[in-house]
């Protein structure tokens, strides 16, 4: 479904992300692993069109996205959250909701009902995604003024009210506990039940290796394996990129 | 074209150029202050004016020589830069830019407004030195004065560069505008810097304003809101946070400046040097040397 | 009596051009052409009531919509930068419209008289009023109709999905572009619906005053269209309403015994305001009444300094 063949980075002489192929089938949960500084978050910013590629491609069920701007790549069905929550803190927290309802409904709607009508954000879709998110309750508080997991929920909820196909989580428990994790599991199966194919980029292995369908691992803006998490974690290119940096970092602070 | 209209194009492209040292001095002045801060401080062109006032102050109240005129405007505008980075930067929120930049232009209104109290609007007679001396290149002339603003600018920039690029100080500066959290890790204070920066800018800035009243021989409130409309776009077109960028900036301005002057009068000449701006502006975003546009 | 309808109209007419720059302080954008958004306004409907004898409505709806044209082809150059670049880039832009009209000469013989722009001079005898015998009152009326009828439009946006886009995109512009909003749409339309009022603002000021030249719509004014909706803070349309009422009506006029020195002191309060209350009176980040009556969490407060890094 979502497709990336041969992306590449250069920033400068640095090869951010240096030829990545890969391949998401429709309704599963992508793991995309890797070191720090291996790429992942610069993959998520590729795909979602913050940065242009140095070369490659990015297709969403055969529709090329590489030329697309943002918002374009959003209408086709793309989200995504990021690492460090970007909410709208000026905004309640419906109002985040109702803002990125831009999705494929409301498009069709006359341009002055879809801008201009009051209130909107009491919609039924929003009620559904705030009850889903355990957020109802907190509906008409600034979005500044929620606990840390409750802007990790909203901003999850957000993604999701611009009625994405594929969602890109960028580090979702970046913060959060193990606890946390277990939690934040459920909730991402959750979301792929409502028909929504998730890429999880992630650095908690316990949370990748429990709840994907498959994973990709990078290092250097390479990827070195693609599988299922046992074949992944079977892998001695895997274990050397993680247990070898590592190494290599006890070795500096010895040295 | 004619013979006589090449040596009077050639003449303006000249004296622009010379001229234009002194806008190049405003844009490092902006791009400094941008560096460090991020910000935009508008008062700039009013503090770099007020300085200038107080070297004529000094040559009206005990009848001080040029150079020390020159060096009191330089050093009465770097004290002025060091109040309004107090007024305007130091105690407004920095994720909140609209809170500076406003308070920055009202005190451009302010400081504009105490120097027009003060010389109750008129002009003053400003020290030019070299009005009459000439170097005769064939038909075109190159004035004495004009020629005596271009080295003092190209000092003043040289003096910068000796500064920023070889002595600690410099360092901390470079450290803070390019990495400002790393740099407070590192132990450097970013409020001195900033202090440092406006100071230093403000000096700049004061450079700048006597040169300019020096080349006119008259000081007058109204060069404040030139300095700054002219500085800026010299920043624009070289790419704010560029040194290199505002030195081509502002010579570019003033060439153009004075082409246009000849070409389409007084009263036309700064909508085109506008024009020019918004031309960057569309092909260029990110200037000459600007990295990327918009960045802020 | 006349002289506190001349405040009216004034206050009303400051009003409208606050109110344009507000709609694009909502975007995070610093626009200091409002006062050029101004000028076309004035000089276009001056131009048409005076020299080719329009009535009034029709000449400032297209006052408006020529204003709010000239603001979306400028909008489109000068959003691709943003920020900073953008303070000097409209800055620019409205001096150029001011030395266009102290260049413009264009006089049209009309009842015997020359009417028309004449370049310095300025644009004299934009008497449509006093001609079509509207009495003070009247037109003090026609002004506040008109503000009233902008305000509601502004009060009711900021209650639908647009101004919820123009906040949001004001707050973070990458997370506003990752929920599928076109940021130059949105900007370029914020520009256009500021370009529009502050020439409806434009066309009533060149009425009420009869006279109107270049330096008038100088960057002063500039100031004053940004510094209202900042003083008053970008949290409703009344900030902004509330800010004009003390410049223009307290600061300028109330002191009017202080002569120049008011000048001196609106730069003071300026930078006095923005070091106490940085978001403005009535800011989006101000106590309202809820949570003043204790909901207000003290999660808010870890936001605002994860905000400051």
């Amino acid at each position: 479904m979502l497709t990336l063949e041969n992306l590449s980075k250069h920033f400068g002489g640095v090869h951010a992300v240096d030829g990545v192929s890969l391949t998401i089938h429709e309704g599963e949960i992508f793991g995309l692993i890797g070191p720090n500084g291996s790429g992942k978050s610069t993959t998520v910013n590729l795909i979602t069109g913050l940065y242009a590629p140095t070369t490659g491609t990015v297709t969403l069920d055969g529709y090329d996205l590489t030329a697309m701007a943002q918002h374009e790549r959003t209408a086709m069905g793309v989200a995504r959250t990021f690492q460090n929550i970007r909410l709208f803190g000026n905004l309640t927290v419906a109002q985040n909701l109702w803002v990125a309802q831009n999705g494929h409904e409301q498009r069709r709607a006359h341009f002055l009902p879809r801008w201009f009508k009051a209130g909107g954000e009491h919609s039924p879709d929003i009620d559904e995604l705030l009850k889903f998110s355990r957020l109802h309750s907190k509906r008409d508080l600034p979005a500044s003024a929620l606990s840390f997991g409750e802007m990790r929920r909203l901003e999850m909820a957000r993604a999701l009210a611009s009625n994405p196909r594929v969602l890109l989580l960028d580090e979702p428990a970046a913060g959060a506990s193990l606890e946390d994790g277990q939690l934040l599991a459920e909730r991402i199966r959750d979301v792929r039940d409502r028909g929504v194919t998730v890429l999880l980029i992630e650095h908690m292995m316990e949370l990748v290796m429990g709840i994907s369908d498959r994973i990709a691992v990078l290092n250097f803006g390479r990827k070195i394996a693609e599988g299922s998490p046992a074949e992944v974690q079977a892998n001695s290119d895997v274990r050397a990129a993680y247990l070898g940096s590592k190494h290599k970092d006890e070795e500096l602070i010895h040295a | 074209m004619d013979y006589f209209f090449i040596i009077d194009f050639l003449q303006s492209l000249v004296d622009g150029l010379l001229f234009g040292t002194t806008y190049a001095l405003i844009g490092i002045g902006f791009t400094l202050i941008f560096g460090v801060m991020r910000k935009l401080n508008l008062a700039y062109g009013a503090a770099a004016l007020a300085g200038t006032y107080i070297g004529v102050a000094a040559s009206l109240a005990f009848d001080a020589p040029p150079p020390l005129v020159f060096l009191l405007s330089a050093l009465g505008s770097g004290v002025i830069g060091i109040l309004v980075y107090y007024c305007c930067f130091r105690f407004t929120p920095t994720h909140y830019p609209m809170a500076s930049l406003l308070a920055s232009v009202g005190m451009l209104l302010f400081i504009d407004e105490v120097v027009i109290h003060a010389s109750h609007g008129m002009p003053f007679p400003y020290p030019s030195v070299f009005r009459d001396a000439t170097i005769e290149l064939g038909d075109v002339w190159i004035r004495g004065d004009l020629l005596f603003v271009f080295g003092i600018c190209v000092v003043a920039m040289a003096v910068l560069f000796w500064l920023l690029y070889r002595t600690p100080l410099g360092l901390a500066t470079r450290a803070v505008s390019q990495q400002p959290r790393a740099a407070a890790l590192c132990g450097i204070d970013p409020t001195r810097v900033n202090l440092l920066t406006f100071g230093i800018a403000g000096i700049l800035g004061g450079i700048a304003g006597a040169m300019t009243a020096a080349a006119v021989g008259v000081i007058s409130p109204i060069i404040a809101m030139g300095l700054t409309v002219k500085g800026l776009i010299a920043v624009v077109i070289g790419g704010l946070g560029s040194i290199p960028g505002a030195i081509i900036g502002g010579l570019l301005v003033g060439a153009a400046e004075n082409v246009f002057l000849l070409l389409r009068g007084v009263t036309e000449r700064d909508i085109y040097v506008m024009l020019l701006l918004f031309l960057f502006l569309t092909l260029r975003p990110g200037g000459l040397f600007g990295s990327s546009a918009g960045r802020d | 009596m006349d002289f506190y309808f001349g405040l009216a109209q004034i206050i009303g007419v400051h009003t409208l051009l606050g109110l344009s720059a507000y709609v694009v302080l909502l975007t995070g954008q610093v626009s200091m052409a409002q006062a050029g958004f101004y000028a076309i306004g004035a000089y276009t409907p001056g131009a048409m009531t005076a020299m080719f004898g329009l009535h009034i409505l029709p000449a400032i709806v297209i006052a408006g919509l020529v204003s709010a044209g000239i603001a979306c082809i400028v909008g489109f150059p000068a959003l691709r930068v943003k920020g900073l670049m953008l303070v000097v880039a409209t800055l620019a832009f409205g001096e150029m419209v001011r030395l266009f009209f102290f260049n413009l000469t264009w006089q049209v013989e009309r009842n015997g008289e020359l009417v028309g722009p004449n370049g310095a001079e300025g644009f004299r005898a934009i008497r449509y009023f006093p001609q079509n015998g509207w009495e003070v009152w009247h037109v003090t009326v026609f002004i506040w109709i008109v503000v009233a009828v902008v305000m509601a439009a502004l009060w009711w946006m900021d209650r639908s999905r647009a101004g919820a886009v123009l906040r949001a995109v004001g707050h973070d512009e990458i997370a506003a572009q990752s929920i599928g909003l076109n940021l130059t749409a949105v900007k370029v339309g914020a520009m256009t619906a500021g370009g529009f009022i502050a020439g409806l603002g434009g066309g009533i000021y060149a009425h009420t005053v009869t006279h109107i030249e270049h330096g008038v719509f100088g960057v002063l004014l500039a100031t004053f269209a940004i510094a209202y909706p900042i003083l008053g803070g970008l949290g409703t349309v009344f900030g902004t309403l509330i800010a004009v009422l003390f410049i223009q009506g307290f600061l300028i006029e109330g002191l009017r015994f202080m002569g120049d020195w008011r000048s001196l002191l609106f730069g003071a309060l300026i930078v006095l305001a923005m070091n106490l209350r940085p978001t403005g009176l009535l800011g989006e980040h101000a106590p309202r009444m809820k949570h003043l009556l204790g909901l207000r969490g003290r999660k808010t407060e870890t936001l605002e300094s994860k905000e400051a890094n």
